[in-house]
């Protein structure tokens, strides 16, 4: 056994004097170094899984250091992602050669006196780690949400008794212990998907029935003036409230209509206790792109003239329809006779980014900037663009004079 | 599932711990376990140059600010004191119980990564 160590153990702690025996043999001058000395101990209760090292960023320990709570998400298949109120970490062990000792106590170079008697302080290392946890900014993963909310849609209040109905129904807390993402990115989620709160829970209404309820209100909007006029929530939802549930009504207006500005102008915010007289209209490229979506979500491959006439006729009267309103949401196949369009919406692809270009490269071999860039906008990050993302994942040639993006690898 | 982090004792209250990073690992002889022994003396020199002795080794360091900080974690309330991805246990009571405590912030360490030199000396004493 190392004696030296034995000595240590009869004799209690280290005196100064065996403190100064060693200075003398290592040859520091005593007029060099601080009066006070600090010997380390190990903790008679060392626990090296006692504590994990977070490695966090700025904004990570401004937020803890505000009082905000970060959360780990996630369920036992999943890699944990951290989260802040609106970011999303993906959390990952990085291990070390080098061993990292951890002092409680430890008193810092600066913080000790220069002069003054020699001493000897006592401190006890609690920990021996030689890895930490290490937090890489990600994307929310969001694509599950879609997946819960799927299971079980909204068909009307008569169908809710229903079998299919039966299935799980998720509150935003559920959500929150289901969906890998911060609560601000679950909220921006949720109204991408055009979800709606039902009595506590987030639904997502069939395709079908809001099929129903948007014409039912495009109607009433056609025979009361209201495309021009502006549509009054109030009035819409008393005179449909009859069929449909008030929340329900309310959240298609919100999705497919924007608010008009008040005509009072500005201070409107606490002074009002009067009834509700938001007025709305219908926002002309998401109705028309509804009215695309039933044409082509259970069509195939449609004759891009058909398609054009038949999308044109069945919009409310007033409005007009132009391809950019289909972006993202179906395909043009312009070198086959007759042209074609189909169905493709970018929500249903892959959310991890080389899946995604291999689906997209996969569907279609050579693509132009204005048409990859809406299946792919959803992956850029502050520091990624599409260009940046195409640059990666997508290589570049001339086509007949128009630039197009093919893919790296071979695509099965 | 979810398992919080926080700070316990609301904002601005965490102490700042320490960390000496040794190139390498410790070892006793005949593996003995390290609890309770005597790692070495550590003096600053006026120059706040670290100084650590080990043995018969003597190492200079350096103070460094950590490029990020480290949250010194520990788990509370949990059955499988294991790691961020969690307990084999399926009620969710058990879960919410689960959390972490921020016990400390580290943001500076001492690092010594120069190869220790010997201490040659006369033998003290006899053993």
């Amino acid at each position: 056994m190392d004696t030296e160590m034995e000595d240590v153990n009869n004799g209690g702690l280290r005196s100064l004097e065996d403190i100064k025996l060693v200075m003398e043999y290592a040859k520091i001058d005593p007029t060099e170094v601080k009066p006070v000395v600090q010997s380390v101990y190990f903790s008679e209760e060392l626990d090296n899984d006692a504590v994990k090292f977070l490695e966090v960023d700025d904004a990570v320990l401004t937020a803890l250091e505000a009082g905000d709570e970060l959360v780990i998400r996630g369920e036992k298949t999943e890699s944990a992602v951290l989260c802040t109120g609106s970011k999303t970490y993906d959390i990952k062990e990085a291990e070390m050669s080098n061993c990292m000792l951890l002092l409680s106590d430890m008193v810092w170079s600066k913080d000790l006196p220069d002069k003054g008697d020699q001493a000897v302080n006592y401190r006890k290392v609690t920990s021996v780690l030689q890895n930490y946890f290490e937090l890489r900014p990600c994307k929310p993963k969001v694509k599950k949400l879609k997946m819960l909310l799927e299971k079980n849609m909204y068909n009307g209040k008569e169908s809710e008794e229903d079998e299919e109905h039966m299935d799980e129904k998720y509150t935003f807390q559920d959500l929150l212990n289901l969906v890998q993402a911060s609560e601000a990115e679950i909220t921006a989620a949720l109204k991408k998907l055009q979800a709606c709160k039902l009595e506590g829970y987030w639904r997502v209404l069939h395709f079908d029935f809001l099929t129903q309820v948007l014409n039912h209100i495009i109607q009433l909007s056609e025979e009361n003036d209201w495309l021009r006029s502006g549509l009054p929530l109030e009035d819409c939802c008393q005179t449909l409230e009859e069929l449909f549930p008030r929340p329900v009504i309310e959240h298609v207006i919100s999705c497919y209509a924007d608010k008009m500005s008040s005509p009072t102008g500005t201070e409107d915010d606490d002074s009002h206790m009067e009834i509700d007289t938001a007025f709305y209209t219908l926002n002309e490229d998401k109705i028309c792109r509804f009215f695309a979506e039933l044409c082509l979500r259970n069509a195939g491959k449609f004759n891009l003239q058909e398609f054009l006439s038949v999308w044109e006729q069945s919009v409310p009267s007033g409005m007009k329809t132009y391809l950019h309103q289909v972006e993202g949401m179906a395909l043009i196949n312009r070198s086959s006779k007759p042209e074609v369009i189909w169905y493709f919406p970018a929500e249903n692809l892959p959310e991890d980014v080389g899946e995604r270009f291999d689906s997209l490269f996969r569907t279609r071999e050579k693509w132009t900037l204005d048409e990859i860039a809406p299946y792919v906008r959803d992956l850029t990050t502050a520091k990624v663009d599409v260009g940046g993302l195409l640059l990666k994942y997508a290589r570049s040639s001339l086509h007949n004079g128009i630039k197009v993006f093919n893919s790296r690898k071979l695509v099965s | 599932m979810q398992i919080p982090i926080k700070i316990p004792g609301g904002p601005g209250q965490c102490p700042e711990w320490a960390i000496i990073d040794l190139q390498g690992g410790l070892e006793t002889r005949n593996n003995v376990s390290l609890n309770g022994r005597f790692m070495g003396d550590l003096h600053f020199t006026h120059k706040n140059v670290p100084v650590l002795i080990i043995g018969h080794h003597i190492l200079y360091g350096k103070v460094c600010d950590l490029e990020k900080p480290f949250a010194v974690l520990t788990k509370k309330h949990s059955d499988t004191d294991n790691d961020t991805v969690l307990d084999q246990d399926n009620t969710d009571k058990q879960h919410t119980d689960t959390h972490y405590l921020v016990k400390a912030i580290i943001r500076r360490r001492l690092l010594f990564k120069t190869r220790p030199k010997p201490i040659i000396a006369n033998v003290p004493k006899k053993l």
